[in-house]
């Protein structure tokens, strides 16, 4: 139910990271949902995403996931996760999915102030919240946080901080460009839930400040 | 996890994509330590190895270590609850379900996360205080599965030293129970040997707003500005 909750960094930095979720509910609208699934992938396919993926195939979008062999699958699904960069196409996505009415659940993972402003704008109103109180207990284990704003964007903790450590320094070496860079770390997140997008811009960030 | 001898060319590939920083060469090659491997397959997943030498080996599937995998790699099914994923999904579908009604909350207390992982040994400290308050620990969730006693919350011996990238300690309170779990049970998380990420699960109003974020800053807590949100797009929608 976290997985994209507990996204770490700056409200500036995380402006632009959006995660929307289609899920269809046991017991009321999950059987012969495979249709709706496949409707709405269309939908975000329609509108900028960024990524998305499948723990059952193993890889996501950017790394090679095949939108049409994804769809085949949707049978033996509920539920449909992706991730965008902009405002505009979460907007889009939204002003779609209430159109065609498929009436399974749908979660967006954002900013608050910023999320339930583009459900105003689509008439939506917030119904429920999944708030993040953030992190407790032996915080010295924890990365630093530049590191943790790129290994929290994978929600089941695949992107480990040596991999994120070691593609800061590539980056700032000039061995890799921050897309490259992006890239390489969203490879373990098979859900597809990491924002290459959000990602190329920190580690843009940690290249000019190391200039 | 383990890595063939015999293929292992000591190319180091597999090394920082270890969520659990548990694979180092050695004097007899690169190899992984099985105690601290939570069995999540992140290094036989991203296909670095040229020469395929990682597995995951037959042990793994066996009981108890089996329960590494159900809490580590998402494509795995928890075979208790015939789900995948680390905790429930009332929050996602709360619109049609209406399980949190106003002024009911869910909270949810993710061991190992962020990328630390943990042990249930770890969890059982929890699991004990929150059953001691004479809270339940929540059903249809992967935890509550392991519970050897209900009522005191321990957890069943075999899987104590297990340990996995992370599960979801999850319960339900109301209002009048929020001071109580948050004055009780968030000091005790200083003494569990990981980290802890902390949700809560609320309706908003009828303006539109989330009056748990004022008690939860009255009580010394401030919720992060990022949070998931469920649009009320799902049908028939409880209001």
């Amino acid at each position: 139910m976290s997985h994209s909750l507990h996204r770490f960094g700056k409200p500036e930095d995380l402006k632009n990271d959006f995660c929307i979720y289609s899920r269809a509910a046991k017991g009321i609208n999950r059987d012969d949902c495979g249709d709706k699934l496949r409707r709405t992938l269309e939908i975000y396919l329609k509108n900028d995403v960024v990524n998305f993926g499948s723990s059952h195939a193993g890889r996501n979008y950017l790394s090679g996931l095949k939108p049409d062999e994804y769809a085949k699958t949707l049978d033996n699904s509920y539920g449909i996760i992706a991730t965008f960069a902009d405002r505009n196409a979460v907007k889009g996505v939204l002003a779609q999915l209430k159109e065609v009415a498929l009436g399974i659940s749908v979660v967006v993972s954002g900013l608050i102030d910023e999320v339930k402003q583009i459900a105003y704008e689509v008439g939506l109103r917030p119904h429920t919240a999944l708030l993040s109180l953030g992190i407790y207990g032996k915080r010295s284990l924890l990365p630093a946080d530049d590191v943790l704003a790129v290994t929290t964007m994978c929600g089941h903790s695949l992107v480990s901080a040596a991999l994120a450590r070691e593609v800061i320094d590539k980056v700032k070496k000039g061995k890799l460009t921050p897309e490259q860079g992006a890239r390489t770390l969203a490879r373990p997140c098979p859900c597809g839930i990491f924002n290459t997008k959000r990602c190329a811009e920190l580690l843009e960030k940690q290249r000019s400040t190391a200039q | 996890m383990k890595i063939d001898p015999d293929k292992c060319t000591s190319c180091l590939s597999c090394i920082p994509y270890c969520p659990m920083n548990c694979i180092a060469e050695g004097d007899d090659g690169t190899a992984i330590d099985e105690d601290e491997c939570v069995d999540c397959g992140v290094c036989r997943n991203v296909e670095v190895c040229p020469e395929e030498a990682i597995y995951m080996p037959a042990e793994a599937f066996e009981y108890p270590r089996a329960i590494r995998m159900q809490f580590s790699d998402p494509s795995v099914q928890h075979p208790n609850l015939k789900a995948w994923g680390r905790g429930t999904e009332e929050a996602k579908t709360n619109d049609v379900t209406g399980k949190f009604g106003k002024g009911d909350y869910g909270m949810l207390f993710e061991f190992g996360r962020p990328g630390t992982g943990a042990r249930f040994r770890e969890i059982e400290k929890i699991t004990t205080a929150i059953c001691a308050m004479g809270i339940d620990i929540l059903e249809d969730n992967p935890i509550s599965g392991l519970i050897a006693d209900k009522t005191t919350g321990t957890i069943r011996p075999e899987f104590r030293d297990e340990k996995i990238l992370s599960a979801i300690l999850e319960i339900r309170i109301d209002d009048s129970q929020l001071a109580a779990v948050v004055d009780k049970v968030i000091p005790l998380l200083d003494d569990v040997d990981t980290v802890v990420s902390v949700g809560l699960v609320s309706r908003f109003d009828d303006n539109d707003e989330l009056p748990v974020i004022g008690a939860l800053r009255s009580l010394g807590i401030t919720p992060r500005p990022n949070a998931k949100i469920n649009v009320g797009l799902g049908r028939p929608i409880v209001e």
